[in-house]
Parts: structure tokens; sequence; C-alpha cells
């Protein structure tokens, strides 16, 4: 079986889902023995999922409004 | 090839004649050929080709060393290669092959007696040999029919590779046979009626799988030239690991590699990777391209001019001299039967060195080896070739080594899919209504691409304002390259970028990767929550999310923000920060980690509140 270290090593691979059959093969056999990686990769995958569905930075479209406005009120009165 | 017609490679230079490589060139092939004292001005190609030589060809394998020495001289009388045909000719006679065996196999293969099986095997070196693309998984399967296992297969595609690699480095050194051809293609001219290597638009593959051959897992810790690879590249081709069935094949072509390609001492790494951008491209090889596109923004050059190189190299920002150094690479590489002595004295003229051409010419049989290998073994990309590139790819204007050129290309790319292209077109009139529209339609995803780089809400926003008068002052210059929203996230992150510039300790973007990045590890261990969703509110997540993302240091967070908030794919994150893909994913699986660290204390199994 592979190390921790070169479970490691193929890690930002695996997360992105790029690596080969027979890799994966190897990792996955590695995080069903070893306890320490299986809870890295179990909260890394959490992590990258709550990241993505978290809608974070997302303001509502009106908060911009008055920049918006400021920016077009320059402009109409200097286009240049 | 007669004296004074061009020019020699250092013909004068002596050679080191123990050196361990001259040495395995003299006991193979029963003295020193010329083609190798043509390359004495760098002792180290040499021993790059007798690594290649003595892994791939010198020895027995899963192919013995009279069938790979068949298929060899096959190859050679199949593009006329005078030079090799007498080399070849005179190994098999001395490995005690009858010569009339040999005369069957120079005039005509199929009646040379072989067995059926042997037959095939050829049959695919010499179809791999001809045109890279033209070659299958139903190949590969044909031959396993045969009979052949995986480490045939993959012994057969490195020895063709190989075979490419000397009757390249032959056409351009013009080297005058070691020993007497024995037979018809004597009379044949060096290349005068062979088939060019360029692949044929039309026969391109795209949709095939690879690879063709099992790849078992091979460590950097115990395999040490991965190691090697790992440090000099940022991460470990899959043209490497789709080799990893024979270690010894594989340490040989990174010994090789390295030695031809890591040396700055003639050419520098950035010309060499244009020279393997340049032929890769020109020879339709669409793994190869992204690979090298890669590799030469990780050496500093941007996302475009990378593209260029592969679109059309003579429209890029390089210098006369490179652009004539592509010219007489491509045609060395993918048009050789019209190469000429010629072609390489007219480098002379632009300030080359005679050790420069040779390492030019060198580099190019090490592309055309390794484009012959990738198509031969069905290697998936590492990334995504440069969209443009595969544009143009798949809608050939004609000829085989035709490129588009780039005006032409992009203007086919996208403007036809952009939602935006109407108001574009009025607000580029000067219509301030459409340019209100359009911002406003885009305004969230400024926003975030600002706060990403930024860090704040307050900055975020103050920079919101440049960025709106910097988009309205260029717009007029927006070409449709690219999409209309990607043209002005790429304005907004100019105006974050330049902020964050003029920020005291600067967190900076550029700066690159440490020893200490690579080898980040997780301290936290403690398990996680089953659900974390089910035991926070949807606010308490976001608020944490937004918490943790602003932490990290900004290299970091642009990355973890571009990728996995703004759901862009790595190449595009690198395209847009002009970053190399390897850059990328070690920066963003460091910043997955710091955050993953950042949030286990509110996430872990033993903590059910939220956070505080």
């Amino acid at each position: 079986m592979i190390t921790c270290e070169e479970f490691f090593d193929e890690f930002a691979d695996y997360l992105e889902s790029q690596v080969s059959v027979e890799v994966r093969q190897e990792l996955e056999l590695h995080l069903s023995q070893c306890r320490a990686c299986h809870v890295l990769y179990d909260s890394a995958t959490k992590t990258i999922r709550i990241v993505s569905e978290s809608n974070s930075f997302e303001l509502p479209q009106n908060i911009f409004d008055p920049i918006i406005d400021r920016v077009m009120a320059k402009l109409r009165s200097d286009p240049s | 090839m007669a004296e004074g017609a061009s020019m020699s490679f250092g013909r004068e230079a002596r050679l080191e004649l123990e050196s361990d490589s001259v040495v395995v060139f003299r006991e193979a092939f029963g003295s020193i050929p010329n083609l190798l004292r043509a390359q004495s001005a760098l002792p180290r190609v040499i021993a790059a080709h007798a690594k290649l030589e003595e892994a791939v060809s010198l020895r027995d394998g899963a192919i013995s060393r009279i069938h790979k020495e068949r298929i060899l001289l096959s190859i050679a009388a199949d593009r006329r290669d005078n030079y090799w045909i007498a080399l070849d000719t005179h190994v098999l006679t001395s490995l005690g092959v009858p010569e009339n065996h040999i005369d069957n196999l120079l005039n005509d293969y199929e009646h040379a007696d072989l067995l059926a099986s042997d037959l095939a095997l050829l049959e695919f070196c010499l179809k791999l040999s001809r045109d890279t693309s033209s070659v299958g998984l139903e190949d590969v399967e044909a031959l396993r029919a045969r009979g052949f296992g995986d480490e045939a297969i993959l012994e057969a595609v490195v020895l063709t590779a190989l075979a490419i690699y000397r009757c390249t480095l032959s056409v351009a050194l013009g080297s005058e046979p070691d020993f007497k051809p024995r037979n018809s293609p004597t009379k044949t001219l060096r290349g005068a009626a062979a088939p060019p290597t360029v692949v044929s638009n039309t026969r391109h593959k795209s949709g095939r799988r690879g690879p063709y051959v099992p790849a078992p897992y091979l460590s950097p810790a115990t395999f040490k030239p991965f190691a090697v690879i790992q440090k000099t590249h940022g991460f470990i081709p899959n043209f490497f690991r789709a080799q990893t069935l024979r270690p010894d094949l594989l340490r040989a072509e990174l010994e090789a590699v390295g030695s031809i390609l890591l040396p700055e001492d003639v050419l520098t790494r950035a010309q060499k990777e244009s020279i393997l951008l340049a032929v890769s491209a020109a020879n339709l090889n669409s793994y190869c391209v992204a690979v090298h596109c890669n590799m030469l923004r990780g050496l500093g050059l941007s996302v475009d001019d990378a593209d260029q190189i592969a679109v059309d190299y003579r429209l890029s920002q390089l210098s006369e001299a490179d652009v004539a150094l592509l010219d007489f690479a491509v045609k060395l590489g993918t048009r050789f039967s019209e190469y000429s002595p010629e072609d390489a004295a007219k480098l002379t003229s632009f300030g080359f060195t005679r050790e420069q051409i040779l390492e030019g010419a060198v580099v190019t049989a090490l592309n055309n080896f390794a484009n012959t290998l990738q198509m031969g073994l069905g290697i998936e990309p590492d990334f995504e070739p440069p969209s443009i590139f595969e544009k143009h790819k798949v809608n050939p204007s004609g000829g085989t080594t035709t490129l588009m050129r780039r005006e032409a290309v992009v203007q086919v790319v996208e403007t036809s899919q952009d939602a935006d292209a109407e108001l574009v077109a009025q607000a580029q009139c000067g219509t301030l209504a459409a340019f209100e529209e359009l911002v406003r339609r885009h305004s969230r995803l400024i926003y975030r691409a600002l706060i990403a780089i930024l860090g704040d809400a307050a900055d975020a926003q103050d920079a919101m304002q440049d960025t709106l008068l910097s988009a309205f002052k260029h717009i007029a210059g927006f070409q449709g390259r690219s999409k209309f929203s990607t043209w002005l996230v790429s304005i907004a992150r100019n105006a974050a970028l330049e902020r964050l510039r003029g920020r005291r300790n600067t967190e900076s973007l550029d700066q690159s990767d440490t020893e200490e990045d690579c080898k980040f590890r997780p301290r936290q261990i403690a398990a996680w929550q089953e659900n974390p969703e089910q035991s926070h509110s949807r606010t308490e997540i976001r608020q944490l999310v937004e918490k943790g993302l602003l932490q990290l240091p900004a290299k970091y967070r642009v990355i973890v923000m571009l990728r996995d908030v703004e759901q862009l794919s790595t190449d595009d994150v690198a395209r847009q920060l002009g970053l190399s893909v390897p850059a990328v994913k070690t920066r963003l699986l460091r910043g997955r980690l710091m955050l993953r660290e950042w949030l286990s204390p509110y996430l872990a199994a033993s903590c059910r509140g939220a956070g505080q």
C-alpha cells in the first residue's frame, strides 16, 4: 500500500478527479485503511462543497446601484 | 553530403572517446557513427541519445534486439533515410541476419517471410511513424489479439519514437553514412519520396480514449526521477505517468529530457519550449501543445503570447531571430523531405552559433519523439489545450501545415455565443444606456472578482468605481476575443491588483511558490460532522466561509475564490491570472487545506454549535 506522503502527493489531482484509474485505486485502497487520510479527505471535500454552495459574497443586485448611478452621472456629465 | 554545401556541425570538435556514451555507441555500432561526431560540440546531447539507445533499442526486452533492429531498419527505409539504412543494415548483419533477408526487408517487407505476428508489429510501427494520428485503440487491440502483451506494445511505441528521433537528427546533421548502403534505396536521395510526418487534419481523432497500456502507480518517493520532474515541471505530466509499466524506459527518457532541455548554456529554456510548442502545433498534437503552452507560461510568457506561438508563431511577439529558429525547427520536424542544409545555414545569418543550431535540431528530434510516443500510447491531456488552437485544429483551412492566422480565428471564436454582443456594439458607438445596462447585468460578477483579490468590502466598492470607469474608457478596444463578461472581469482584476500593489505590506499574487507551499501538511485531524449543512443555518455557513476566505493570504484566496466560489476550471484560473496550471494546482490545494483548517474547529464532529 502507498504511504500517507505518497497519498498527499496525489491529493490535489484526486480532489480534482484528475488521476488515472490505477492511481485512483491505490488512493482509495489507502483511504480505506488510513484513518488520518480519510479524515483529511472527508473534511477537504466537505470544505469544497460548502464553499461552492455557500453563495459567498453574493450580494443583492441593487446594492451596487448607488455606485453605478454615481459612475453613470459622471460619464453623462463628462463622457471623455 | 558535399563539403561546404552548407554548414557542418562542429565536425572538427574532438569527441571524448572514452566517455560512457561514446562507448555505448562504439560497442553497438562497431565504430563511432558520423552522426555522433557531428554532435561532438554538445556532449550532453550525445549522452542523452546514448541513454535512449541503451534502454530502448540495444537490449532484448519484450521485443528481442533483432526484432527491434528490423523495425528500425524498416522505418529508416520507409523514410528513405540512407544514413540509418546503412547503419542498421550493418548492425543486423553483425547480429547474424542473412544478407538476403535484409535485402528483402529493404525492398518489400511484406514478402520477407516474416511471421504473421512480426509483420503485424512491423506494420503497426510503420503506421505510427508515418502518421502519428492514424494509430488508435483498435490498432493496439489488434496487436493484443496477435499475442503481444502491454510491455511489448509499450516498447514498440517507444522504439518507433526513437526511430523518428534518429531520422530527424540524420536529416538535420546530413552526416555521411558510416557504411556503404547495400541496396536500392541508396539510389534514392534522402527524403526524396518520403511521406511527411505531419499528420493530416482529416484523420485526427480527438475523441478516442487512452492510455492504451496500464500504468501502475509509481511514487516520487521511491522513483527518484519522478521527484526530479516534479521539481522541474511542477507536476508529473501524464506523458511520463503513462509509461510506469517500464521504469527503465522512463528513467532513460527523463535523463534524456533533463540533459537536452534543462541546461541554458546554449539555447534558453524559453527558446527550447517555443520549438517544442511550435513543432507540436504543426504536428497538431494537442497534448504536447497544452504542456508546452503551460511550460512557457511558467517561464513568464503571457497566456496570449504562448497561445499565439501555438496558433501562428510568425505573428507572435518573438524576435525575428527566434521566428527564424522556429521556421527551421518546424520545417525539420514536419516537412523533412523539403529540408535542406541551407535552412540551418540561414540561421547563422541571424547570429545563431553552430551549437545553438545543433541544439535546435536535437530539441526538434526530441519533440518528434514525444509527439510520436504520446499518440502511440493515447496519453490523455494534463490540461486543456488553448481553445483557439483547438478551434483551428478541428476546422482546418486547407494545407497540412497552414495554420490559421489568429485574427481569423478569434473572430469565429466567441462573438456569436455572447448574449451581450448587441449591447456591446451599441456601447462601443457611445450609447451610454447600453453601457449602463451591461454593467448592471454584471455588477455582482465584478464585485466577486474584486473582493476575491482585495479581501475587503469597502475597498472592493471603491475598486468597482475604478473598474466601471476603466471599462468605459477601453470598451472601444474590446475586440470580442473573449466573452464580454470575461473581459469586464479581467478589467476588474487589473483594477484590484493595482490597488493591492499600492497597499503597504503588499500581499503579492505573483510571489512564487516556496518549498514550504509545496510541503504544506494539514495539522487538524479531527473528524468533521457528517453533514455540517444540517447543524448550521445557511447564513452561519456563509458567514463562516466568508470569514475563512478573507483570512487567507491573497495568493491562495484568489485561487480558491475563482475555482470554488466562481467555479472556473483550473485552466481558466491559470489563464485569468497568468499563472501556470501546476502553480494554480499547488496554491489551490494549499488554500483549500488552510480553509479546512480554519473551519475545522467549527465543523468538527465534537462541536455542535454555530461558529462564534
